[in-house]
């Protein structure tokens, strides 16, 4: 319910917002989060748990929150799993819950059965027993998690980037005090200032709201912060609604930063981004992250309507709503007796129930009692009663016997419809720990703390157990004049001293863990995964020991919540019955992200069309007018096949394939990697990084290359041209560019500083033409006056300069077909123009433009290599039957050479390259599928596989253990077939050229 | 994510401009063919893999495309030395 007349800074109660939960509709206000707009409403079922289907209400009230997950919106604005204490109402918002309470659930309905499946039970149920396959669609569609999207997200996602000396996490009380202080002494110092919420003042609007002093300090400070923010060349950045979730290294944090009001863009609007990654990289960073309150445990603890007593607090004092009329806390701490004043001064009922003992007070204490609250003290809740929905409670008194808690006397029932605890504080040392910082147990404040000394980072507040907020500022002043120190911007720190502790939220606040609690059933530790203390102690029965196998064993503080409140008391509840102290425990890691990240948000812009940088040749445009289909090559769009009207793939690349070997084709080759290599010493080093001889190679000619690493394994190959022996044009796979290129400069500049030798990438500079078939010399002779084409005088292997068209040319004498073929190499900006005189030109010979899986076709006919389809990084030249390419007599040890005389790239059994012939020539073997031996296990693959329109069979290219001396055996391929299912296909191995098996074709027919 | 002083470009950039390139001084041996098997392999395959301030190769890949030398602590990672090729070799290195 919502109480009327109820002041605060957060809602506008002028403002009323309609919404949709669970298709039925609600109303709430400008400000309420879908939490407590939903509380206003008396909903108090949330969802279901993940495991047990049982119905869940709220628990928290912010990111800490386990239970209340929902999915957002519908279709393309689809979001699953938010926790609805983190979604700020908007009109027209629709949720749903992740797991329907209000429906019947089939994990609901064997309630009876839960006591025998604890953790551990699905795993020894089904996997163990092999049938999981079986049941793992219908089981997992019972978890209770949102379903996946499956439309595309419609919204946009930014990426902002920031340089910052300074970056506060964390805008509390600490956070802003540490902000002012910093740019109060500084005057360049640039400070950015992340919180989660909405407003800025973390729990202090909360929790010292009755403390005039503490509100007037808060109205204060943030007036300074926004005049600070609004200067002119403002140094200080506010992000709100955002969660730095990640801290790498060289303080590079990342924060997620959720649309500030939710309102316009979730609902139509279409403006600006709908959630923004920033990207902050800051000199030092200054943690103020604060602490997570903890749940006191009992049995069924779990039933809606228990609550943690600081969010009952938060619900009630910023959002003016409870969901209860008779409210009882429970707790260790003082921090229960500020939730009773607060609730007590709205004329609600309420109680508290006080583990501690009589007897040494606090002022807190003192005043809750004064005003009339009923105080049990050194009482513990056994246990909550009500079916689903918590309506009243067992205590008992108990009492510190040496050093464990123990039960005295009977039990007795009270009655309460809202129950709230608090079990201690958690400093959230998260963000602190992702690189590498250790936490360490501090016996006086009975907390895990941030490591203490750590470079270019301080911590203050409550993260490291500083209760009181006037203690807090004073600690958070030090801090950022330490801050101040380290960058110089100030000589010597002031120092300030602190008051006594005056609120004991931290100091004598024990783990409060009786063994006969422990041991009830249904004491639930993490909510959303259905973890209970009985599951930990069956963890430790099975021997696991460390709380990392505790975890993974129970599943405990996995989740969307990462157990942010049940993680510390799991730790606990193991240091119980492990029977050490929790710091021999300790903790399990804590990785990024804090909290849940949208893939969109990683993504950014990046994505369609800005996914990868596309490349197109220059003579893209012409490809497109013929009605090219592309592929996708290393970022370049690449002509695949040129389908005419009615023509599928296979067609069209048969027409394709025919045309080049019986008359002409022409082929955008533009995309291949080109280097250029300059200097008194190109020739050595062609020498040293290719397998064969390039000392003798006359300028006007061309060579093919083995490209090997020192492992001895293929990585590239490609034609290099000498131009003159200062100059050589190397051509590198056009996936492999790239890296070749960075793995030459690495030895030259590594290696080889004494040779002299440049390097440039010229892929880009140059188009490439070329023109293929038997009729490719009638044709050039056409295009081209000034060179002389005679076989003889113009032979394979031979480049030329020459003018083609009116256009300063290099052409080259090389074949990836077999055929007779010229590669017309131009400026590229010539490129579209020399393609279309060339197809112009070619028409008498019905010249037939092909795109790359012809090239494939053809080239595997030849039984050509493709390095990285017919190699995979672990082949020898040996092993693709390329030993003719490997010098023996150069004086310089190449690279890869000494490793192929090591004996295991000797052995007879590796994989090596062969063709395959199918029994049945119309079977194309899928490539990838598998060569089988009679024990039906692998002994190969298939690596290219066409159907050769000149051969009218199909051709495959495969790595075959020891294939090479299996020539003429039969192997059995083993496919899928559509519809006919899995076909065992014998074929013949054979030699990988298939087609002009002694070369003739490439001089030509005249 | 690391931050990177590039000692050409002299200037601090973001670990997305750079890639890794091994542990340094790992020379080419002179003479492969007279090495013996083991030799050879722990020239190719065998590195230190020290816990601990560890010297090791970048390459500035979308900068100024050179080589250099990392002294980084593979604990913290914490960059502590940046060198050009020749500035620090196996002899002088600390």
């Amino acid at each position: 319910m919502r109480l009327r007349n109820h002041n605060n800074d957060h809602i506008d109660q002028s403002e009323s917002l309609s919404f949709i939960f669970n298709n039925r509709s609600y109303k709430g206000y400008k400000g309420d989060t879908l939490a407590s707009a939903l509380i206003a409403n008396d909903v108090l079922f949330f969802a279901r748990s993940f495991k047990y289907g049982r119905k869940r209400g709220l628990m928290g009230s912010g990111v800490e929150e386990p239970n209340a997950l929902v999915s957002l919106e519908i279709g393309g604005r689809y979001t699953p799993n938010l926790k609805a204490t983190e979604v700020m109402l908007y009109d027209g918002l629709s949720a749903v819950s992740s797991s329907n309470p209000n429906s019947i659930d089939f994990r609901a309905i064997i309630k009876p059965l839960h006591r025998f499946m604890p953790a551990g039970f699905y795993y020894k149920t089904f996997i163990k027993q092999k049938v999981w396959a079986l049941v793992e669609d219908s089981l997992r569609s019972l978890s209770g998690f949102s379903k996946a999207p499956t439309e595309k997200d419609e919204d946009v996602y930014d990426h902002i980037f920031h340089h910052a000396e300074v970056l506060i996490v964390g805008g509390g009380v600490a956070g802003i005090t540490a902000a002012l202080e910093v740019l109060n002494n500084s005057k360049t110092t640039r400070v950015v200032l992340v919180d989660e919420r909405a407003h800025l003042g973390g729990e202090l609007f909360n929790e010292f709201k009755s403390d005039d002093s503490a509100i007037s300090w808060h109205r204060g400070s943030i007036n300074k912060l926004l005049e600070f923010k609004n200067e002119a060349n403002s140094r200080l950045k506010l992000l709100s609604r955002s969660t730095a979730y990640a801290w790498y290294d060289h303080n590079y944090i990342e924060v997620l930063q959720t649309n500030a009001t939710g309102e316009s863009l979730f609902a139509g609007s279409t403006q600006g981004a709908r959630k923004v990654l920033h990207k902050i990289r800051a000199k030092e960073v200054i943690l103020a992250t604060g602490a997570h309150e903890r749940p006191m445990l009992f049995e069924t603890n779990d039933l809606a309507n228990t609550m943690l007593s600081q969010s009952v607090r938060r619900y009630l004092n910023e959002f003016g709503v409870i969901s209860g009329k008779n409210v009882i806390l429970y707790g260790n701490n003082d921090s229960i007796y500020s939730t009773a004043i607060d609730i007590k001064s709205n004329e609600i009922n309420c109680k508290v129930i006080d583990v501690r003992a009589s007897g040494n007070e606090s002022e807190i204490v003192l005043k809750a009692i004064k005003s009339g609250i009923e105080v049990l003290q050194g009482y513990a809740v056994l246990k909550a009663h009500g079916t689903n929905l918590v309506k009243g409670i067992e205590i008992s008194k108990v009492e510190m016997q040496g050093k464990k808690w123990m039960l005295i006397g009977s039990s007795k029932r009270l009655n309460c419809d809202l129950l709230a605890s608090s079990g201690g504080f958690n400093p959230v040392v998260h963000l602190d720990c992702h690189c590498g910082a250790k936490t360490f147990f501090d016996d006086d404040s009975q907390a895990f703390l941030p490591q203490k000394e750590r470079k270019n980072r301080q911590v203050c507040g409550s993260v490291s157990a500083i209760g009181f907020w006037k203690d807090a500022v004073i600690d958070a002043k030090n801090k950022a004049q330490l801050t101040l120190v380290s960058l110089g911007e100030v000589k010597k720190a002031q120092q300030g001293v602190m008051s006594e502790n005056y609120l004991d939220y931290f100091n004598a606040s024990q783990f409060f863990m009786p063994i006969e609690i422990l041991n009830r059933p249904k004491v639930f530790i993490d909510m959303q995964n259905d973890v209970t203390t009985l599951d930990v102690a069956l963890a430790i029965r099975e021997g696991y020991r460390s709380i990392e196998h505790i975890k993974r064993y129970t599943a405990m503080g996995f989740g969307t919540d990462q157990g942010k409140t049940g993680n510390i008391n799991g730790i606990a509840v193991a240091a119980e019955f492990l029977d050490v102290p929790l710091s021999e425990v300790g903790t399990t890691t804590f990785r990024p992200a804090y909290t849940g990240v949208d893939f969109g948000a990683m993504a950014g812009r990046e994505v369609g069309g800005f996914f990868d940088p596309q490349r197109y040749t220059a003579i893209h445009d012409s490809h497109i007018d013929s009605g090219a289909e592309f592929e996708v090559v290393g970022q370049w769009y690449r002509p695949w096949y040129y389908p005419k009207s009615g023509e599928d793939m296979h067609q069209a690349v048969n027409r394709e394939c025919l045309a080049v070997r019986t008359s002409l084709g022409m082929m955008d080759a533009s995309t291949l990697g080109k280097i250029d290599v300059q200097g008194g010493d190109a020739r050595e080093f062609l020498s040293r990084v290719y397998t064969n001889a390039w000392m003798k190679l006359a300028p006007g000619s061309c060579r093919y290359g083995l490209m090997c690493n020192e492992k001895g394994m293929i990585i590239d190959d490609g034609v290099s041209t000498c131009i003159n022996d200062n100059h050589f044009i190397m051509t590198t796979t056009t996936g492999g560019a790239a890296s070749v290129y960075t793995t030459l400069e690495m030895w030259l500049q590594t290696e080889w500083d004494d040779l002299d030798v440049h390097l440039s990438s010229v892929t880009d500079q140059f188009a490439t033409v070329a023109v293929v078939g038997p009729n490719a010399r009638n044709l050039m002779k056409v295009l081209c006056q000034d060179v002389d084409f005679e076989r003889d005088n113009f032979k394979f292997m031979q480049w030329r300069p020459g003018t083609v068209c009116g256009v300063d040319a290099r052409i080259m004498r090389i074949s990836f077909s077999g055929e007779l073929a010229y590669e017309i190499n131009v400026e590229a900006n010539y490129g579209r123009y020399i393609w279309d005189e060339v197809a112009l030109a070619g028409k008498q010979w019905n010249i037939t433009p092909y795109g790359t899986e012809s090239m494939h076709v053809l080239r595997a006919e030849k039984g050509y290599i493709i390095v990285g389809q017919d190699t995979d990084g672990s082949m020898t030249p040996m092993d693709v039957n390329m030993n003719w390419i490997l010098a023996k007599d150069k004086p310089f040890s190449y690279i890869g050479r000494r490793s192929f005389s090591i004996s295991a790239l000797n052995s007879k059994d590796r994989f090596q390259l062969v063709g395959l012939l199918t029994k049945d020539e119309g079977v194309v073997l899928p490539e990838g599928s598998h060569i089988i031996n009679n024990n039906r296990s692998s002994i190969g693959y298939i690596t290219s596989s066409y159907y050769s329109p000149i051969l009218g069979r199909s051709i495959a290219m495969a790595q075959l253990k020891g294939g090479l001396s299996k020539m003429s055996e039969t192997v059995l391929v083993k496919i899928v077939q559509e519809k006919q299912g899995l076909k065992e296909i014998p074929c013949e191995v054979s030699s990988s050229v298939f087609y002009d098996i002694q070369g003739e074709k490439v001089d030509g027919n005249d | 994510m690391f931050l990177i002083d590039c000692p050409y470009c002299k200037e601090s950039r973001d670990q997305n401009e750079f890639s890794p390139a091994g542990e340094a001084f790992i020379a080419r041996p002179q003479n492969p063919e007279e090495l013996s098997d083991d030799e050879w392999a722990d020239y190719v395959f065998y590195r230190t893999n020290h816990k601990g301030d560890h010297w090791e190769q970048w390459v500035h890949t979308n900068g100024c495309r050179k080589y250099f030398l990392v002294k980084r602590s593979t604990i913290s990672h914490e960059i502590l030395e940046v060198a050009a090729f020749g500035e620090v070799t196996s002899e002088n290195k600390s």
